[in-house]
This record gives structure tokens, sequence and C-alpha cells, in this order.
């Protein structure tokens, strides 16, 4: 195949994405620089007031970092709960092994809406779960799980585990067995095998899967405006807001492209440190 | 030898099923110290599997594993002091040559000072010193075999597994590297384990091998006794072509006995311990059977043939010729001689000594 044919198939890709990703992101760069007068609306002008705002308002500054913290909590605890979850299912050869995965993506099927407010039920003030802590004496007074980070850390790390998931068991089915054997053989011991062989080769799942689960936690809406409430925010909901309610597009457009590109950031430095590692993704 | 040192490794009475299919059945061997020991049999046979059980990844179902005197059946893995070399290479992709090769000495707390020349001179072994630095993906298949190797011998195991190391290199690489591994056992004095499907690979580099058909071993010896004088038929058809025909002991002679074959023709064997009126099966090897001009006066293990097909392969002629009774043997003839074409009348003859006998069956 020729370079150019090859492009050829990447053209229904790259088309989609020009037209629902780059032109609106394009659109909202101008928007992002335009003056807003509250009961006016969007002026002309050119103002840098909703950057500068982003990056010195220590209410927006909370809000990024409860962003990002989110995003990198809910990946770790994804990668440690899928970790063990992707390994089993990778390695074994049990006959219930299609129906196991299938229980491990079965969250999936069900509605978000449905899924988040089944939390809801779990983590209120009088939930089950602090029924049951309650009940056990664990706690004397009910725990907050609900409008606050806990919630949403629970509610988006239970959402987006199979995805951790699925992309581990790939990366660990690639491991070729003879590799971890010959460790062995060697002298390794079975932890000593995991950690100088499993583990670095199983890193390019560990990184796009890290990746997948970061980018959409941190751009999740629904979950974190029902488990979080109207005024715990994050970035997402907090670009939500800014756009349909105080219909601040100026703001939002701002908001919106430091998230994009705090993403893009995310991924490119994540790619320099497989690189570094010396990881072939 | 009246005190003869333990074999540098034995198995006993050795079993493993998987499932309803027994994968190796009552295997027994010994090793002796510095010998090159060949597991020889087609896919499926058991013989990686006995391999994998002597290296401690599959856990034997009944039987026991002596290293050197000392019992090993029930040591974990990485206590066994072996090395093993896969047909995949199996090297580590994310470290470097050097880091492949260190691996095992690392794990075994070798202090730095001391495990980089000794990770050097094992590179220089297998002619790699130059590569330390390189991943294993930048090496040809020949060169990561090297590294396999050199990885496997660094730890100075006891004894040394190849489980067919050489099969995924091409046929030119797999014979330069079959010399530089015998050479290699044959200066380092290693006791090698090697797993093998290819007949011509077990007879050229073993001191001994033993040949595996469905889980059991079904001859030990010398190559030239298992190419030779093979205990079964399975053993005359797989290390190398034969012509198979069947008969029925018909008396002694001062050399030997006389067979005469289905069909009413007398060939002489030269085996003694036979007695009249067994049935037999008797093999003759491709290039035991020597064309003879036509003119050659009719005698002892000589018949009248046809040549009815002819085939040039570089070193040997490929012949099968037709006797008077329509009966086709193949045969082969040094690439040096001017050929025959086909439809040449000839005459064929071996020596008694050269004839297989085989234990009889109705084939």
């Amino acid at each position: 195949m020729t370079r150019g044919r090859a492009w050829l198939l990447l053209t229904p890709a790259l088309a989609l994405l020009v037209v629902a990703f780059l032109v609106p992101v394009g659109m909202m760069v101008p928007t992002s620089f335009r003056p807003y007068v509250p009961l006016v609306g969007i002026t002309g002008g050119f103002t840098a007031t909703h950057y500068v705002k982003l990056v010195t308002d220590l209410y927006y500054l909370e809000i990024i970092a409860r962003t990002l913290v989110l995003g990198l909590t809910v990946t770790l605890l994804t990668l440690v709960i899928g970790y063990p979850v992707a390994f089993f299912l990778a390695r074994t050869t049990s006959r219930w092994r299609p129906w196991l995965t299938i229980l491990v993506v079965f969250p999936l099927l069900l509605n978000l809406v449905v899924r988040t407010f089944g939390w809801i039920a779990l983590l209120a003030q009088n939930g089950l779960v602090n029924q049951a802590l309650q009940a056990l004496g664990l706690v004397e007074a009910p725990v907050k799980l609900l409008f606050n980070f806990a919630g949403l850390l629970i509610g988006l790390t239970h959402i987006f585990l199979p995805f951790m998931v699925l992309v581990l068991i790939g990366a660990i089915q690639a491991i070729p067995r003879d590799v971890e054997d010959a460790a062995r053989v060697l002298g390794a011991s079975w932890l000593a095998t995991f950690v100088r062989v499993t583990l670095p080769l199983s890193a390019p799942g560990i990184l796009s899967g890290g990746i997948l689960v970061f980018v959409l936690t941190i751009s999740a809406l629904v979950t974190p405006r029902l488990l979080g409430g109207p005024t715990y925010r994050v970035m997402s909901t907090l670009i939500f807001d800014e756009f349909l309610q105080r219909l601040n597009w100026p703001a939002g457009s701002a908001q919106a492209l430091l998230l994009t590109a705090l993403v893009l950031l995310l991924i490119l430095l994540s790619g320099r440190l497989a690189g570094r590692a010396g990881v072939q993704a | 030898m009246s005190v003869a040192p333990p074999p540098a490794l034995a198995l006993h009475r050795l079993r493993k099923t998987f499932g309803a299919v027994v994968a190796v059945d009552d295997v027994s061997l010994e090793a002796a110290p510095g010998e090159f020991l060949s597991l020889l049999g087609p896919s499926g046979c058991g013989k990686s599997t006995v391999l994998r059980m002597v290296a401690g990844l599959v856990e034997p179902d009944a039987g026991a594993i002596v290293l050197a005197g000392r019992d090993i059946t029930r040591v974990p893995v990485h206590r066994r002091n072996l090395g093993l070399v896969f047909q995949s290479y199996a090297l580590f992709p994310h470290m470097t040559v050097f880091e492949n090769v260190a691996f095992g000495l690392r794990r075994r707390r070798v202090a730095e000072a001391e495990l980089r020349p000794r990770v050097e001179r094992v590179l220089e072994l297998v002619r790699l010193d130059q590569l330390g630095a390189r991943h294993p993906r930048e090496l040809s298949g020949g060169q990561q075999q090297r590294v396999a190797l050199a990885r496997a011998l660094v730890t100075e195991p006891s004894v040394l597994l190849l489980d067919e190391p050489l099969s995924n290199l091409d046929a030119l690489l797999r014979d330069e590297m079959r010399v530089e591994l015998k050479r290699l056992q044959e200066r380092l004095g290693a006791t090698m384990i090697f797993v093998t499907h290819d007949q011509a690979e077990a007879l050229t580099l073993s001191d001994r091998v033993v040949v595996m058909d469905r889980g059991r071993v079904e001859q030990v010896g010398r190559p030239d006794e298992v190419y030779r004088r093979p205990a079964t038929g399975f053993v005359a058809r797989f290390l190398g072509r034969a012509n198979f025909l069947a008969g029925v002991i018909a008396r002694r002679v001062p050399h030997g006995v006389v067979v005469t074959l289905d069909g009413g023709r007398s060939v002489t064997v030269a085996r003694t311990e036979l007695g009249a009126g067994q049935r037999v099966q008797i093999a003759l090897r491709q290039e035991s059977i020597r064309l003879v001009p036509a003119t050659t006066p009719a005698g002892e293990n000589h018949f009248a043939a046809t040549v009815v097909f002819h085939a040039f392969a570089g070193a040997a002629h490929h012949y099968v010729v037709q006797l008077e009774d329509g009966r086709e043997l193949e045969v082969v003839a040094p690439g040096a001689e001017p050929p025959l074409a086909r439809g040449t009348k000839t005459g064929i003859a071996w020596a008694p000594e050269d004839v297989i006998v085989l234990p009889g069956s109705a084939a």
C-alpha cells in the first residue's frame, strides 16, 4: 500500500475530527476573548479577563485543582482495583471467563442516570451505606458521602472501572507467558517477576487505560452534577452552568479551552514519560 | 565404572495429565554430567512437558526429579538454578541485552563489581560483546537466540534446558547455531537437555537421544544406535525415511537369518537372536540400498529393479525403483554419482548388517 492510500483510510476519522472537534473548538477561541456584561450579554471588543480570572481567582483555581485531583485519584483507584481483576481475567483458563468479562462490562449496560441515582440512594445521609456503618458501630453520626469529593470519587470510580479493566485485559494478554516463565527460571520469585517483568510490560495498557479514565473523569458531566449537587462543582459542571445558566459564553469558552488544553498537555506528557521508560505503546 | 558420580539429572517415573490427555506417561531418564541429551519426538509427544517439569514450570502428577542427587520435585521454579532457553527466546523486551543477561545474577544479589565482568564474559562467549546496550528488538533472530543462551548460561546452571531453541531460525542460520551450540557445550562441559522435533538436529548434536512418542519413551541410545538399531517401528520411521517390508524368519544361516518376505523373496539379515517362524518387519534405510549395474550376477540381498522416479537434490539423488513384483523402494544415492534416468534397468543390493529388523506386525 502506498503512503497516499494509507492516508485515505484515515480520511473518515479525520473528517469527523475536524467537523466535530476542531471547528467547534476553534470557534470558541474568539468567543473566549469577548467581554461579557451582565444583563447585556456579549459585547464587541477584546479582553483576556476570562483567562486572567481563571488563573488568579481562588474560586476557579480551587475548581481546577479539584478536577485534576479527582481525575488523578479516580485513575489511580480504577488502576489499583482494576489491575488484579484484569490480571485474573487475562490469565484464567476457566470456562466462566466470558461470563466474568461480561460481568465487568455489565454496569455499562445500565443507564448512567439510573446508576448515579443508585449511588445517591446508597450514599445519602440515611442511605444504605450510612445505615450499615452505624449498625456496625463503626461511626456515631452519618458520614457525609454525597455532594462532596468522596461522593464523586466513589461514583466515578465505579463508572469508569470497566474501561480500565478492558484496556488492561488486552495489555496483560499481550505479554508472552514465556517471558514471565523465563524470569522465574532465572531466579525471580513471583513478586519479583511481577514487579520486574509483568508490570513494566503492561505499562502501555496502564498508560492508555489511565489516559482514558482521566479524560473521561474530568470531562464527565452527569455524574458530578448529580452526586456533587449544584454547589460542589468541577470544571465540566462549571462550564455547563456558565453556558446554560449564566449565559456567559465567553467565560465558559475560556474554561472549556483550558480544560481541553489540560487534557492535551497531559496526553503529551504521558507520551513523553512512556518514551523515556522505553515502553512501546 | 565403579564409583560413578550421581547423574546430573535423573527423572523417575514422571507422569503428567492434562484433563483426560496423558501428556507424559511413566518417563524415566538419566543424564550424565556433561552429557548432551536430546528429547526427540513429534509435536505433542510430551517432550516439552518433560522439560517444563524439570524447570518447575509444570508440576508432575507423579514421579521424581533428581538434580545431582538432590530431589527437586517440590522445589519452586526460582530456586532450582537451572537454565532454560525458549523457542520464542522469551527475552525481556524492556531491557537492554546487558540487563537481560544480568537478570539472573541480579536476582541472586551478585555485587555490581562481580556482575559486570561476568555478563561481559558470557556475552563474549556468544560473540555479542559489542551489543550489550541494544534492545532485543534491534537484534536479528540469531542474535536474540544467542542473548537467550547467554542469559541462561551466566548463572552457571547445573543443567541447561533447551526447548526447540533453533526452530525459529532459518535453515542456514540454524546449521550455524547448531555448530556453535555444540562447541559451546563441549567448551563449558555443561549438561544439556535439548528438546527437538528435528531428527537431524538430535542426531548431530547429542551424546544420546531419547525418542518419545505419545508421552512415552520409545528408545534411548547413542545417535547411531537409534538410527541403525531402532527398537520400534516408530523410531525407525521418525529418524529417517526407510522402506518397510513384512515377512517371516525362515531359517538360520552362519552369519544371521533369512527372512522370507510376503510375496516370496528372501532377504538375509545379520541378526542371530531371532528364532525361525517369528514374524518380523524389516526396514531398509534409503541410503543403505546401493544401486549396482544390472549386469551384476544375482546373489544374496540383490535384486533387479527399474528406476521409476529420479530427483536431484544437490548432495544426493533421490530414486524410486520398482522391483519385478511391482514393489517400490526409495533409494538415495550420493549426488556425485552420475544420475540414472527414469526407465533404466538397474540392480539394487544391500548389506545384511544394514537391515533393520523390527518385531513383527501384520503391516
